[in-house]
């Protein structure tokens, strides 16, 4: 799995540094370094080929639409993962929460409904198989 | 690679589910009653028709467990006041009561990204990207979601530049006009500048003249060195005055001299 992003972040670490120093070349350009120019636009033609080529790969990868967000705003990607992680937590304890009381609830309803209706209690017990209230 | 939107995932997921279902159980199936997890089913079964008071030929028969409404109890199906129940879902369903986390081994990413402070900026997390990468991408117009909402038209695949097209690549002569070197320009770095060094005197290409910041700086230290010596030689000259031999012009000038060196 890591080796097919490794794959993709060889190539495109490779193309961004042709990028740059095509720019270097173009930023001040002199008739000799023609032949270099020529030579970085066929290499960045084979980095788009091989980058094209890793897609393949990838096709089941999923990358959420927001993360897109986090980057065109200039905000580290990882951000998005800390504040998912979080959330989920932070979701993952309410429901929680909410189980655990609902136990409660159903503990002191058990146990106020075997006061008032005996018989009934503990014909539902038979049936549920539970001689004691869950806690 | 595909773009998703993770808010969809869940209703996208349960269309999924739901055709693999009708594949499974053929269109005419009708579909299945929601799971009643809780104890509330689809809702109240029709009370039973209370017993005539003296019986007859025409009575229906009382329900009993094999007319019973799915997902009843059948062992709870008229039995008084709980023909209600449903049973109760299994222990071995996973929910949120579990540490979800921990259930699907994600403590290191947890600790990872939530047990220390992550850097705000994407040039912290793309060090290595030249350019102004912090800006928002819709400042100049490279936003990764104008790449989705108008994708380029492509061809079928790429093809290298033969001889006769790369004679539309000859550039004039000479640096480039200020407004169009945004390219070179770097935000401010703290650290790893020593990575950055070796990766720069690997390169083929040479490297540039001197930013603007290294000027400054050389500038700084010029405007400084003159103010240090003269406070230096003030210093010196207030010790040699103090000190009880006392020496003349001669020693103080090479006193002096030999702090230079």
């Amino acid at each position: 799995m890591a080796e097919k992003f490794d794959h993709l972040e060889e190539h495109l670490e490779k193309f961004v540094e042709n990028i740059r120093q095509l720019g270097i070349i173009v930023s001040d350009f002199q008739p000799s370094s023609q032949a270099g120019l020529n030579q970085k636009l066929n290499f960045i033609v084979t980095g788009l080929q091989d980058i094209d080529k890793c897609r393949q790969q990838l096709h089941d990868i999923m990358v959420p639409l927001e993360v897109f967000e986090y980057i065109d705003q200039g905000r580290n990607p990882q951000l998005y993962t800390k504040e998912c992680l979080e959330r989920a937590l932070a979701k993952n304890e309410q429901v929680k929460g909410k189980i655990d009381t609902m136990k409660k609830f159903k503990s002191l309803l058990i146990q106020e409904l075997s006061k008032v209706f005996p018989e009934d209690m503990a014909k539902y017990r038979s049936i549920r198989g539970e001689d004691h209230p869950p806690s | 690679m595909k773009v998703i939107n993770a808010r969809c995932r869940g209703t996208a997921g349960a269309e999924g589910t739901m055709e693999n279902f009708t594949a499974l159980f053929g269109a005419q199936a009708d579909p299945p009653p929601p799971p009643a997890a809780l104890g509330f089913g689809p809702g109240k079964p029709p009370p039973p028709p209370p017993p005539p008071p003296g019986g007859g030929p025409g009575t229906a028969p009382p329900p009993s467990a094999a007319t019973a409404p799915p997902g009843t109890d059948k062992s709870a199906a008229g039995c008084g006041p709980f023909y209600l129940m449903r049973e109760l879902p299994g222990n071995t369903e996973l929910t949120g009561s579990t540490n979800l986390i921990t259930h699907y081994n994600l403590e290191h990413a947890y600790n990872k990204f939530c047990g220390k402070k992550v850097k705000e900026k994407l040039s912290n997390f793309l060090p290595d990207l030249p350019g102004m990468i912090d800006l928002p991408g819709s400042h100049d117009n490279s936003s990764l979601r104008s790449l989705i909402e108008k994708p380029p038209i492509l061809g079928g695949s790429f093809n290298p530049i033969t001889g006769t097209m790369l004679a539309g690549f000859r550039l004039h002569t000479g640096p480039l006009p200020e407004q169009c070197r945004l390219m070179h320009i770097q935000p401010p770095k703290k650290k790893n500048k020593h990575k950055h060094k070796q990766s720069r005197t690997q390169d083929p290409v040479p490297p540039e003249t001197p930013s603007d910041s290294d000027h400054k700086k050389k500038k700084k230290k010029k405007e400084e060195d003159p103010e240090r010596k003269r406070k230096k030689k003030e210093k010196k000259k207030k010790k040699n005055r103090h000190s009880p031999d006392h020496p003349g012009m001669g020693s103080s000038q090479a006193s002096s001299s030999s702090s230079l060196r």
